[in-house]
């Protein structure tokens, strides 16, 4: 993200914007293109090895029966995104008001934050046999990892978004005598939105691993599992598939929220985080 | 160096401020933990006759006690340890250098970025079979792990460091007659430090998951094969002293991180700590 930004920013210089633009385009295709070959080659010629590395044709090859010829993806894929998406949910439907709450409360905000920050900060990994014992190998567990990761980037925004109000909305509110349901539904909600939203979009990325480390642990279904048992089997063309399907939903999942945060948000330039 | 001692001075001095205000949230955070274990310790007493589930705090701390004196835990925590060292020190000095040449060269940023941005969008967890197949169980695929994860967010940290400097500073480069070699590492180096630091506390915490994973799934040693190892003989309160391990190792990493941050770059708000 950082990143993107920054480059937009950069001046070109002497050549003009929309021969910058194509060259740029150009190298960025032609990298994308050597990289392939690069790997097409050192998988074919070099190494030669099917349970090592694959040609990226065998790849898409794979890709391709199982979208479109036998189908066998759908399944996995669909199993995963339930999960995400009940954890998702529930993250956002823990994690704002939680935010809310502690921003507003600091009493409330010192006694919850030792525990919030050490369950933040410890690899998620870590809860999973824990959650695994108490909630068996059905869904719960699953959701429950989901959600540990998904909540805290949200609950943490939402937090520092009722937290960066501007000052004087508030005193506005004040003197228009807003009620305390009004002052919040009128200013303070809709001020913190792009916090949120922010806290969203990076709770995608750690859903996503909350999936793949759910799904590792007892499941018989999902991407996670198809990633894991390529893996143990060896089947390395189902494997980049497995590995092919994780980054497409988390950019589409990026961009998508990003999509929302520029129509929901039209003042906002340049989204905090990432 | 004019600039980054300049900085220095002033951050040691934003430093002291906020400990005295701390002091109430600290009081609060503590009862609220010992409050928090007392009623663990009372609950599981009373309800559970069985420490399967949720084992007592006591039996915890015994478990840990046995773990130091019989010399296993050392074992473990070094070879995690150690990984971490390795794939974190090597990524570091790999990613300043690609980060760097990707903010000064246009070109080469745009043929790093496909793949930098591949990268970075798959879940570590889903490639970690993946660098197992071809590295094997050993230290190697850990250390690679690691080095993956944290190069990635270091070079897209350097690289935006290096693109928005402040062109006032290449000025005075200039006006000081300042070679190219010097301008780099006295103003656009240190010009950097910032984003590179906020690139290691990015890539940390995701390090530690993404070691443990690839110790879970194939290892000899490591927190991970003991995270592994107690869940599958039922050992709760050894499962459990491994999790508060893993939770100390997360807090420790994440404010010695933060807290060099702000000493280097006091004037970056900490609303960062939300970007994981």
């Amino acid at each position: 993200m950082v990143h993107r930004v920054a480059s937009s920013e950069s001046p070109c210089f002497s050549i003009d914007e929309r021969t910058g633009k194509l060259f740029s385009t150009l190298l960025k295709a032609g990298s994308l293109a050597a990289g392939l070959l690069i790997w097409h080659f050192l998988a074919v010629y070099a190494i030669n090895d099917a349970t090592l590395l694959v040609s990226p044709v065998v790849v898409v090859q794979t890709a391709y029966e199982m979208l479109f010829v036998n189908g066998e993806l759908y399944p996995h894929l669909f199993a995963s995104s339930w999960i995400f998406f009940y954890g998702f949910a529930l993250a956002i439907v823990v994690g704002v008001p939680l935010g809310f709450v502690m921003a507003l409360s600091p009493l409330v905000r010192d006694y919850v934050n030792p525990w919030m920050t050490t369950l933040y900060t410890t690899p998620r990994i870590a809860f999973a046999p824990v959650l695994l014992l108490w909630f068996g190998i059905g869904g719960g567990a699953k959701v429950a990892i989901v959600f540990l990761g998904c909540v805290f980037p949200i609950l943490i925004n939402s937090y520092f978004g009722m937290r960066a109000v501007n000052r004087d909305y508030v005193e506005l509110a004040r003197s228009f005598r807003l009620r305390p349901w009004a002052l919040f539904l009128k200013i303070l909600l809709p001020a913190s939105v792009p916090f949120i939203l922010a806290g969203i979009r990076l709770a995608i990325g750690r859903g996503l691993t909350g999936v793949a480390i759910a799904e590792w642990f007892g499941a018989t279904e999902g991407l996670g599992y198809l990633v894991f048992f390529a893996g143990q089997t060896l089947n390395v063309p189902t494997l980049f598939v497995g590995v092919a399907a994780f980054a497409v939903l988390g950019i589409l999942g990026f961009e998508l929220v990003r999509r929302v945060e520029a129509y929901v948000t039209p003042w906002r330039k340049e989204p905090q985080g990432g | 160096m004019e600039t980054l001692n300049s900085v220095l001075l002033r951050s040691r001095r934003r430093w002291e401020f906020p400990r005295l205000q701390l002091r109430k949230d600290l009081v609060r955070g503590s009862i609220s933990v010992l409050a928090g274990l007392a009623i663990w310790e009372i609950l599981t007493r009373l309800l559970l006759e069985n420490e399967l589930l949720i084992p007592p705090p006591s039996s915890v701390a015994r478990s840990f006690w046995k773990l130091t004196v019989s010399g296993e835990l050392n074992k473990h925590l070094g070879a995690t340890l150690l990984e971490f060292a390795y794939g974190f020190s090597t990524a570091c000095i790999v990613g300043v250098i690609l980060g760097y040449l990707m903010g000064m060269y246009k070109w080469f940023d745009e043929i790093m970025d496909p793949w930098i941005a591949t990268l970075y969008s798959i879940p570590i967890i889903a490639i970690v079979p993946l660098i197992i197949i071809w590295f094997g169980i050993g230290m190697v695929s850990k250390v690679i792990v690691v080095f993956k994860i944290t190069a990635v967010a270091i070079i897209l940290n350097t690289a935006a460091g290096i693109k928005n400097l402040d062109p006032v500073w290449l000025e005075l480069a200039k006006s000081l007659r300042l070679s190219g070699w010097e301008t780099t590492y006295k103003i656009r180096v240190p010009g950097a430090i910032p984003y590179i630091i906020t690139g290691m506390r990015l890539g940390v915490g995701r390090a530690l998951l993404g070691v443990i994973v690839a110790e879970l799934m194939a290892a000899n040693a490591g927190l991970g094969y003991l995270l592994r190892d107690s869940s599958e003989t039922w050992d709760s309160p050894k499962l459990f002293v491994t999790v508060l391990l893993l939770a100390a190792m997360g807090l420790i990493s994440f404010n010695l991180i933060k807290r060099f941050e702000r000493r280097i770059a006091p004037w970056r708000q900490s609303a960062e700590w939300s970007t994981e």
